[in-house]
């Protein structure tokens, strides 16, 4: 019997040469990974040393910390939250890098996306590391494990195969191909087991598009998702790669609790109805609907394919008055680029607000909504109160969905403006 | 470790329950533990605070957890006397959030139709069985890793992690 490419990776970390579902391990992560937050990173540094008496981590290389929430800082306290990271990382000789995007996508722009490695955060949207074919795990709180100790205990999952076949139609997005995964698999139907997509269609998404399936993993109950690594992902992270470790991939014959085969070629345009981020319609059900605010941004989608079929969209065409489309690249390098590009001149020139990369926008410490009023929004979750007023509403959408509905103040089919 | 023993105080009957709705999302930030225990279950049962009792058990159908779950509403159900929770299955990030606590969850599938509200159940850790003692049966739960047994056992992550090699 073969192994999935989660059980190679964890069977190296553990020092076995093969592991099975079930199996008790103690794992040493490859990187362990966090941005700091009130109650996380401050709380493990200061437990670190009052609990346990650890002045400093062992293998600070192993490390890296963001700055992404809370950029800028408006209060006194949260530049003080930074400050105490700064400080922290300087005297362990950890990097924090600040200012640069949004950690969970930034991590493989500096090369911890390394194919076959294993990864940890507190937040599990780092499992859109898993494009490149490295395991990265959120785990909350357990991850003070990974900063007292060498290795993390833990029972190896069982993997859940997921193909993606067809291609998607003009204006149907990789966004929209997770979302349909979770209105036919349903909420749970991955529930601590790790998600591993495949299929023909998936040489046909992006790297981006690939990001933002696997960002969203934890919405079908997995603790991450992967993918084996492909010439064009092998390629975007070797060159980065911090640590050399020889790429694994799933054998032909591992064992899998199930396999699900998801065709997407006749897919359209999905929005995820609030309060739950199960909720996936088709957004033909949901055109008219009058919405006030739009964000294009987080680390599920912002990536320059976002960015440039919005501006696709919004080429000649203006945000509706009194619309407040807030548009926030996953990165600096993406904004970077797309500037380069032209596309954020288009997308300034339709009205929208351009804002440099924070996480602030998704959580609902920037652009926050009043009650009554009603977004459109590429952020990772629609739940109640995520951006704002508990009687405000959330609706996902793809990047181009999001362009479209600014332009008539009504959630709208991107369909007809591509 | 001691078995639970206590009263089903409630059945959260919602597949994919976000337990945020305990307290209501426009209190989640809310700190203050006794604030948090006074306005929980309001929406379910405002007679809730009177008639729990320290030791009770709460009982949650699939999925138990999903969405973006918080610390308060578990936080405030501890202050109350909530000893644990019985569930058909959990969401892996919630159950991540509350075993670092080291507070029990027992994944039971079958659990909703095994109990009925306020029957008085016993949780046998050694047999791994949930014992309904009002209706006089047992249900056999779905074994939990070691670290996280142990995690219960050493009452959350910082004992866990002392006792731990």
């Amino acid at each position: 019997m073969g192994a999935t490419i989660a059980e190679k990776i964890l069977a190296r970390v553990s020092g076995r040469d093969s592991v099975r579902p079930g199996d008790e391990i103690s794992a040493k992560p490859d990187f362990v990974i966090a941005y700091d937050f009130p109650g996380y990173t401050d709380v493990i540094f200061r437990q670190m040393k009052e609990e346990f008496g650890i002045d400093k981590v062992a293998e600070p290389e192993r490390y890296a910390l963001f700055i992404d929430h809370m950029v800028p800082a408006v209060t006194p306290a949260e530049e003080d939250l930074h400050q105490v990271t700064r400080d922290w990382g300087e005297a362990n000789g950890v990097p924090v890098y600040e200012r640069r995007g949004i950690g969970h996508h930034v991590a493989s722009e500096l090369g911890y996306a390394v194919p076959g490695a294993f990864a940890v955060h507190f937040d599990g949207h780092i499992s859109q590391m898993g494009t490149f074919g490295t395991l990265a795990m959120g785990v909350r709180k357990h991850l003070l494990e990974a900063f007292v100790k060498e290795r993390i205990k833990m029972r190896v999952p069982e993997t859940v195969r997921v193909n993606l076949n067809g291609r998607l139609a003009e204006g149907v997005m990789a966004r929209d191909a997770f979302h349909h995964i979770v209105r036919v698999l349903g909420p749970a139907a991955c529930c601590f087991q790790v998600l591993e997509i495949g299929g023909d269609a998936l040489p046909h998404i992006s790297i981006d598009g690939r990001q933002t399936i696997n960002c969203l993993a934890m919405f079908t109950g997995a603790v991450t998702s992967i993918m084996n690594p492909d010439a064009d992902t092998l390629a975007y992270a070797r060159d980065r790669a911090r640590i050399e470790l020889d790429p694994v991939a799933s054998d032909d014959d591992a064992d899998y609790a199930a396999i699900h085969e998801i065709d997407i070629s006749e897919l359209e345009p999905v929005v995820v109805v609030p309060p739950r981020p199960s909720n996936t319609q088709n957004l033909s059900d949901y055109a008219g609907t009058d919405v006030h605010v739009g964000y294009l941004g987080s680390c599920a989608s912002g990536r320059l394919e976002d960015l440039e079929i919005a501006a696709r969209v919004l080429r000649g065409h203006r945000v509706r008055d009194g619309f407040q489309l807030n548009i926030v690249p996953t990165s600096q390098a993406i904004m970077e680029e797309a500037s380069k590009k032209g596309i954020l001149t288009d997308l300034i020139a339709s009205g929208a607000y351009v804002a440099s990369s924070s996480c602030d926008y998704c959580f609902g410490r920037s652009g926050v909504m009043t009650a009554g009023q009603r977004a459109v929004s590429t952020g990772t979750l629609n739940v109640r109160g995520r951006m704002g007023s508990p009687d405000s509403e959330i609706y996902i959408m793809n990047a181009a969905a999001v362009a479209a509905s600014a332009i008539e103040g009504k959630i709208t089919d991107p369909r007809k403006y591509l | 470790m001691q078995n639970l023993k206590g009263r089903i105080a409630f059945i959260f009957d919602e597949i994919d329950f976000d337990i945020d709705q305990i307290v209501g999302v426009k209190n989640i930030k809310i700190q203050d533990v006794d604030e948090l225990a006074s306005i929980a279950m309001q929406s379910y049962d405002p007679d809730f605070r009177d008639l729990v009792r320290p030791g009770d058990l709460l009982v949650g159908n699939s999925n138990f957890g999903y969405g973006h779950p918080h610390y308060p509403p578990m936080i405030a159900m501890r202050h109350l006397g909530i000893a644990g929770v019985i569930a058909e299955s959990f969401s892996p990030g919630y159950w991540r959030g509350e075993i670092a606590m080291g507070f029990p969850q027992i994944p039971c599938p079958g659990i909703m139709d095994f109990v009925d509200r306020w029957d008085d159940v016993e949780v046998d850790w050694q047999d791994r069985q949930v014992r309904n003692l009002t209706k006089g049966k047992q249900l056999e739960f779905t074994e939990l890793s070691e670290a996280d047994m142990q995690m219960i056992q050493s009452g959350g992550l910082i004992g866990y992690l002392h006792a731990r090699d």
